[in-house]
């Protein structure tokens, strides 16, 4: 290297030069050899300076430059408020749901139903953070409710969000009473019952209160015990007021929760016609879609969005590595065997990419076997159609269905569409998590939504929690402002969510538990942050030693061969 | 012959030479402007077309994010005709450079300041070649056509640098901090000239008018002459080209090396395979390398500030981002300046003949890596390091030879004994 040539090269003529007490001769040689004379001052000088220079710029340039370039900038965070988040000592969510109660009674007593019932539902009630609380409605508009429910399900909803479900009390003369009614498309319960079943204001209880708060509770069950498998799972910190799970129900929660897609706010769904034929090639899969999936669409669209595709696959042959069809001279169909299913997909060849776009992709596969290998069931259950967990599902629309004619022909048409497409979509209702019960979509929705926004507040801490870790734990990471911003933008989503779920708005916390969710997940896959997780600090020394060691060396030594000849000179003089 | 004669030949044939090559040769020129050995992305002909096309067409020379040189060279190349049509306009420019170029050597030469200078007077000072001598081993060597004909505007940098040596060993303060001023300009580092040039240039004063001037204030003098000349020139720039984006887009590009295109240099190679995260204090240290051996060598060999000069252009050729032969050439043409010095140095074979190897092989490599693929940037780099050991093998040894030469100076009864290291 050049400097230590350079360094080497000015102090080699001058070495022999100098002084003697500098170097007390112990061997013959050096001292029969002649002495040098000694040094002249100005080049002494010189000598120093020129080293000197050297050091100067090390000193003065090299080290600023050394500071700045490689301090590491870690933007301060919450540390503490993240790790109370991810620990659950912030947010205890609460689900406080409001019960309107339209009664065709006297104010008086109108309060009095209310009153009993709100005790006897409360006796019910063994899960403290999510509780009912029933309020009076105002009267009902004279209108004939089921013409407008269709239209109201929906919105019912994302605008009077305030409301969870409604109750009508409906007197009637006949019939068994009291009876109730779970309207599907609507969050309303129709209660029947008879004028005398109305508690007298004296009595503490009737059966007409139990009865409502037994049916609320039935309505209500599953939602809470989603709820409280997911407190249970989120952190321990919630499992004192939780009420406790039967194991069967654990078991059957844990199973739907597998099966479920993990939440997004877009979901691409691709729906894909494969045949090992020539035919069908075409497929009236948009009227179809209008009329068998929007809907569901459209009632999901205050939870997520989602993409449609869809795309005609022909000659799609099975994968090798399944079974061939067997014919089954019992069914008088062509069986697939259970344990193919799962390799029912040939992923290796049938085009159905894993993610298109920013969400994930639900498939969804319609499969028509070839004519002389129809009808094609599975061999177990008879079945035609099956779900693949956190993929989509499969369905298999055989051309010559038993006892028809065949309604296959170069195109499907929408008629021919439609058992697939209701296949699909209930497929769809349970890879998006939806519960099975109640029977009535709007509340299941609303229950979906709750669900999700508590998952979201629980993924979304923990998520903060873990960058929290990962700060404390990994000094050397750069940690860029933007990580910062982020995780306050979350903090603060959280926070309102949070205030949301206690106020009972639910659609609003969901919504701010997303972007909490999303700015979360941004801070912590900061591409700048991971570039060092990986880089201990002993790998610096194998970065600056090869280049920095050899231009250190001859300064050091000159360094230090100058201080010592000084010293000597002084202790000398 | 006397004297003028033979410049006139020289200059001659050395222009006829230029002319011809050429000439006769019409695609030459740009095979050689796309040489990396030739052209870097600071330097190169065909980059100071596109600027010079985006000029033309009253389109900032930045924005294609290509030309990275000074926005001056662009008014006067456009005086130009197009050289893809008319290409000999601009031959002639280039020959005109070379040839004063080799007339500012000639004139440094002359001055007699490699050997004797005022406080000090070489023991061998009667060895030494003539000025003709020398500017002919600059106009004949074969690195310095190369460049002529690759139309490389490293030429006239070379060209300032030389006049400001050749000014500064005359003594002649205004020429010497103007040619500097555009040296420094046009590519950054010659600032760092400035010290030892600025001691020759007190010293061909003071030994002129036989009164030394106080060195303090002649040195703010010219501190102050040469930062206002530069910007001047800045300000020029930005008003030609009505922004201050070129600082950027020039001296940014020379500091922070975000062009990776491979060169004769080192730095190319280190930095594609440097760790992001220590690419900013590398480039601190890279720069705070070269501009080192400013000070020290300047306090060092006081008395030789021509001798200073010479060998920091040597350390400019091996050390700065983007070297090319141009640099190399500069280098080789001076030390022939230091003939005295060649008897003591002791690695002349090893030096040229790596020099030769490199000069050889390095094409070839280069070759052999991108067009042929038989070969990989390891086989370039690998030349590249022989070439830079090459150089710093004659910059270290002539160091050595220098530091020699003083001390027989010194010590007369030393002369000729074997130096030895305790």
């Amino acid at each position: 290297m050049p400097p230590s040539e350079g360094a080497d090269a000015s102090s080699a003529p001058k070495e022999d030069a100098k002084p003697s007490p500098s170097s007390p001769p112990s061997l013959d040689a050096v001292r029969l050899r002649k002495q040098p004379p000694p040094e002249g001052r100005e080049s002494l000088w010189r000598r120093r300076s020129a080293i000197f220079s050297f050091w100067a710029v090390v000193l003065c340039l090299g080290l600023p430059v050394w500071w700045k370039t490689t301090a590491i900038y870690r933007a301060d965070l919450p540390l503490q408020d993240m790790t109370d988040w991810a620990e659950g000592k912030i947010c205890k969510p609460v689900f406080p749901l409001r019960i309107a109660v339209e009664a065709p009674l006297p104010p008086q007593d109108a309060h009095h139903l209310l009153r009993t019932t709100q005790h006897a539902l409360d006796d019910l009630n063994e899960f403290s953070a999510h509780h009912l609380r029933l309020m009076l409605a105002d009267p009902p508009a004279p209108a004939n409710a089921s013409q407008q429910v269709v239209v109201d399900g929906t919105r019912n909803t994302s605008d009077d969000e305030d409301i969870a479900l409604s109750i009508r009390l409906i007197p009637v003369e006949t019939g068994a009473t009291p009876r109730s009614h779970l309207q599907p498309y609507s969050p309303t319960l129709d209660v029947y019952y008879t004028p005398n079943q109305i508690p007298p204001p004296s009595s503490t209880g009737s059966p007409l209160a139990t009865f409502i708060a037994h049916e609320l509770h039935k309505i209500f069950a599953e939602e809470q015990a989603q709820l409280a498998y997911l407190l249970s799972t989120a952190s321990g910190g919630h499992s004192s007021k939780m009420k406790s799970l039967s194991p069967e129900t654990s078991a059957e929660l844990q199973r739907q929760s597998t099966r479920a897609l993990k939440y997004a706010p877009t979901y691409h769904l691709t729906f894909s016609l494969f045949t090992p034929t020539s035919t069908p090639s075409a497929w009236d899969i948009e009227s179809a879609l209008r009329q068998y999936v929007a809907p569901l669409l459209d009632s999901f669209s205050a939870i997520s969005n989602f993409t449609v595709d869809t795309q005609v696959q022909l000659y799609a042959t099975f994968s090798p590595s399944i079974r061939q069809p067997e014919y089954d001279e019992a069914l008088k169909a062509w069986t697939l065997r259970k344990e193919d299913l799962s390799g029912f997909i040939n992923a290796a060849e049938w085009p159905l990419s894993p993610s298109i776009g920013k969400g994930p992709t639900v498939n969804f596969v319609l499969y028509v076997p070839d004519k002389t290998q129809s009808p094609l069931l599975v061999k177990e259950s008879g079945a035609n159609s099956w779900l693949i967990p956190q993929w989509g599902g499969v369905a298999i629309l055989n051309p010559t269905a038993p006892g028809k004619d065949a309604i296959v022909s170069a195109s499907l048409t929408k008629e021919a569409l439609g058992p697939a497409m209701h296949t699909f979509s209930n497929q769809l209702i349970s890879l998006l998590g939806l519960p099975q019960m109640p029977s009535s979509l709007p509340l299941r929705i609303s229950t979906l939504a709750r669900v999700r926004a508590a998952s979201l507040i629980f993924s979304a801490s923990s998520t903060l929690g873990a960058l929290a870790q990962v700060y404390q734990k990994l000094p050397s990471i750069p940690v860029p402002d933007s990580v910062a911003k982020s995780v306050d933008l979350a903090l603060a989503h959280l926070q309102l969510a949070c205030d949301r779920l206690r106020e009972g708005r639910f659609q609003g916390a969901l919504e701010l538990a997303r972007i909490a969710e999303g700015e979360a997940e941004k801070a912590f896959f900061e591409r700048s942050m991971v570039g060092q997780v990986y880089f201990p600090d002993e790998h610096k020394v194998a970065v600056y030693l090869p280049l920095l060691g050899p231009v250190a060396v001859p300064l050091v030594m000159a360094a230090l061969k100058e201080l010592k000849s000084g010293l000597s000179a002084l202790r000398g003089r | 012959m006397p004297l003028d004669q033979q410049k006139a030949l020289l200059f001659g044939s050395a222009a006829a030479v230029r002319l011809l090559l050429f000439t006769a040769f019409p695609s030459l020129p740009n095979r050689l402007a796309g040489r990396v050995e030739v052209s870097t992305p600071v330097t190169s002909f065909k980059r100071l077309q596109e600027g010079l096309f985006l000029y033309t067409h009253n389109v900032s020379p930045y924005d294609g994010g290509v030309y990275h040189q000074a926005p001056l060279l662009l008014p006067l190349f456009s005086l130009l005709p197009n050289p893809s049509y008319y290409p000999f306009a601009t031959s002639v420019l280039f020959t005109m450079v070379d040839l004063l170029s080799a007339l500012a050597l000639a004139q440094i030469a002359e001055s007699g300041q490699s050997v004797v200078t005022r406080l000090f007077k070489s023991s061998r000072k009667d060895l030494r070649w003539s000025s003709v001598a020398i500017a002919a081993g600059f106009l004949f060597n074969p690195f310095t056509v190369a460049t002529c004909i690759a139309r490389s505007t490293s030429a006239l940098t070379n060209l300032f640098i030389l006049t400001a040596m050749a000014k500064a060993s005359q003594g002649a303060s205004f020429t010497f901090v103007l040619a500097l001023s555009f040296a420094s300009y046009l590519a950054m580092h010659p600032l760092l000239l400035f010290p030892p040039l600025l001691v020759l240039l007190y010293d061909a004063r003071a030994s002129k008018t036989k009164s030394a001037p106080s060195p303090f204030l002649f040195s703010v003098v010219h501190t102050l002459g040469l930062a206002a000349a530069v910007c001047a020139l800045l300000f020029v720039s930005a008003l030609l080209t009505g922004s201050w984006d070129f600082l950027a887009a020039t001296y940014g590009v020379r500091l922070l090396l975000p062009d990776l295109t491979p060169n004769v240099g080192l730095w190319w190679y280190f930095f594609t395979e440097m760790f992001d995260s220590f690419r900013e204090f590398f480039l601190g240290v890279f720069w705070l390398h070269v501009a080192s051996y400013m000070p020290g060598l300047t306090i060092r060999l006081r008395k030789q500030p021509l001798f200073v000069a010479t060998t920091l252009t040597g350390i400019f050729a091996i050390f700065t981002p983007y070297p090319s032969i141009a640099d190399a050439t500069l280098y080789l043409s001076l030390v022939p300046l230091f003939r005295h010095l060649f008897p003591l140095m002791r690695y002349t074979f090893l030096a040229s003949a790596s020099i030769l190897y490199a000069s050889f092989l390095g094409p070839a490599f280069y070759h052999l890596w991108i067009y042929a693929g038989s070969g990989n940037a390891n086989f370039f780099y690998a030349i590249t390091l022989v070439w830079s050991l090459g150089l710093s093998i004659i910059v270290g040894d002539s160091l050595y030879a220098a530091l020699r030469d003083e001390l027989d100076v010194e010590r007369p009864e030393l002369r000729g004994e074997e130096v030895k290291r305790i």
